[in-house]
């Protein structure tokens, strides 16, 4: 790479932007019904409350929980060292299925009452509630058990990630078996990542927050890329190895902790996102996260907009999870089979 | 130019790695240009002690231009972006370490030997008074070793300091101004090469019997196995 990374990221951005803007096209004139965009902005009904209330809002929502899935991704790769990381490898997803499926067990209880007012009063449906405490819980557990003599060991955490979401998946069927079927259809589906509708409020939450997120991590991607020497080779140049680590994991936990909330556990964004803009850009962070951020986005308003019209004829669609993995994988192999 | 010697486990990556403020000592205190090394701040100490590491990554997928400028990491503000100033500095700093016509190739695609070369223009990049080497040639061979030692004495002719860790004591002999002997923890001589490398130390030092004598062409003390035949 000649250019210097200033440049590379200006043209990855000039790159990108119109692929999301033609991702959000895409999203907003594909659903369930036609819809003539040119109708709706002039205000004729139901064109206009369609655009308006279920696009634009879905189309946000999927580019927010994108472009956090992705620079999570990217980060928690260059914290571990390891190109197998996604954003819920630190135990989130585990933690995010305990908390949504312990919230249907205990609906109708006196704890459950308490658990959908606070929800409430945060916009939050109980699962999402739920969830999001789960996967806030875990991570905090597995970056305590990750640390040891007063620092944080990347391949112990990971270890502890794995396994905790291994015990987590095994807890959950546990409780699916004593369960009510219904009852539990409903929470593992949303788990499988689903695109719903959310107020406003929560929307500009979120997006706050993967943005701040973003901002953070795009400015510690200097350091994030000496860390690729070691430990001791990033602290040889000057990088305060403990901090980097701890403010990049935290900054990527608010972004994921924010798309468990909106969209459950919408997977393979985070992992293939940031790999193919590697497999483009080169692995200078400087340009692969902002680049990864603008990719996440485009690709999971795609992955909704596919998912919206895959199934149409059947009235229904499938969780975007599941668009994602059948897009992306095929995707992927291609791109890697090309670059080679 | 200095060299640490010693047998295994005399603690020479330890005082190397002391010397650079990356371990702290259990009594005593380092300064670099006159201020305490674990007081200054960390791109400050950086900037003026660069460290190659014994295991540098053999995997990066960054290229050897990419790596140099890593060198210039103390040197960069918020964001990390570096100025075509910092760009040169980094192609002179491959272009020293005999590396410039690595430039755009991935590091995982090079030769161990290759490989020490872009590391040691990383050292370079960084511009610091000191450069310390930890065993930068154990992996090298012969002529890689001369390459990379012949570069780091060129800078030492131009008043950057270096410390090496060394095993070869030949290797040591040649190429070093000064030696630091070192066994299990203890220094044990200190000076010149002809001081520190004579049969009498070196024996007490290894506990094995060597022979020294003078290179022909230079009259650097030549250190020779004595080995049964």
């Amino acid at each position: 790479m000649r250019r210097s990374a200033a440049v590379r990221a200006a043209i990855a951005l000039v790159v990108l932007a119109p692929l999301v803007a033609v991702a959000v096209a895409v999203g907003l004139s594909l659903g369930a019904g036609t819809l003539s965009l040119g109708a709706a902005l002039r205000g004729v009904e139901p064109d206009a409350t369609v655009l308006f209330r279920l696009r634009i809002p879905r189309v946000v929502l999927a580019a927010i929980v994108g472009a956090g899935l992705s620079v999570a991704g990217v980060a928690l790769q260059a914290l571990l060292r390891n190109p197998l990381a996604d954003p819920f490898v630190f135990g989130l997803s585990g933690g995010a299925a305990i908390g949504a499926a312990l919230s249907v067990a205990i609906t109708g209880t006196t704890l459950g009452v308490a658990g959908v007012s606070a929800a409430g009063w945060i916009g939050l449906l109980p699962t999402q509630f739920a969830a999001v405490l789960g996967s806030l819980a875990a991570a905090v557990l597995v970056f305590t058990l990750g640390r040891a003599r007063g620092r944080l060991h990347p391949e112990r955490a990971l270890l502890v990630g794995v396994v905790f979401n291994s015990f987590a998946s095994a807890l959950v069927i546990a409780l699916e078996a004593v369960l009510a079927p219904e009852k539990t259809q409903a929470v593992l589906l949303w788990l499988a990542g689903t695109l719903g509708y959310e107020p406003e409020p929560v929307l500009f939450a979120a997006g706050a927050v993967v943005l701040v997120a973003a901002g953070i991590l795009t400015a510690l991607a200097g350091r994030l890329n000496l860390l690729a020497l070691g430990d001791e080779g990033a602290a040889a140049l000057g990088v305060d190895v403990e901090w980097t680590r701890l403010l990049s994991f935290f900054a990527a936990s608010a972004a994921v902790g924010a798309a468990v909330a909106l969209t459950g556990l919408v997977g393979f964004v985070g992992l293939v996102v940031p790999h193919a803009v590697r497999l483009v850009a080169g692995p200078d962070h400087r340009v692969v996260l902002p680049a990864s951020a603008l990719g996440g986005a485009a690709f999971l308003v795609l992955a909704d907009a596919i998912a919206r019209v895959l199934f149409r004829g059947l009235g229904t669609e499938p969780p975007v999870g599941a668009v994602t993995a059948l897009l992306g994988a095929p995707l992927f192999v291609l791109l890697l089979r090309r670059r080679i | 130019m200095v060299g640490l010697i010693g047998p295994n486990a005399a603690g020479k990556s330890t005082l190397a790695r002391i010397a650079c403020g990356l371990l702290r000592p259990g009594a005593g205190s380092v300064r670099l240009r006159g201020d305490d090394a674990f007081a200054l701040p960390r791109r400050e100490r950086a900037r003026r002690v660069a460290f190659l590491s014994q295991d540098e990554p053999a995997d990066l997928p960054f290229t050897a231009r990419e790596v140099a400028l890593m060198g210039r990491a103390p040197h960069l503000g918020l964001w990390a972006l570096e100025a075509p100033g910092d760009r040169a500095l980094a192609v002179a700093a491959l272009a020293e370490a005999d590396a410039l016509d690595l430039a755009d190739r991935p590091v995982a695609q090079l030769s161990g030997g290759e490989r020490q070369r872009v590391f040691l223009a990383r050292a370079f990049a960084q511009d610091a008074a000191l450069l310390v080497l930890d065993e930068p040639t154990a992996a090298l061979d012969l002529s890689h070793q001369v390459l990379l030692v012949t570069a780091v004495r060129k800078r030492a002719q131009r008043g950057r300091g270096a410390l090496l860790v060394l095993h070869d004591l030949a290797l040591a002999g040649a190429a070093c101004d000064r030696l630091v002997l070192l066994r299990a923890g203890r220094l044990l001589a200190e000076g010149g090469t002809h001081e520190v490398l004579r049969p009498d130390v070196l024996g007490e030092a290894y506990g094995t019997q060597v022979d020294v004598v003078p290179d022909p062409a230079t009259g650097q003390p030549l250190v020779a196995p004595r080995i049964p035949r």
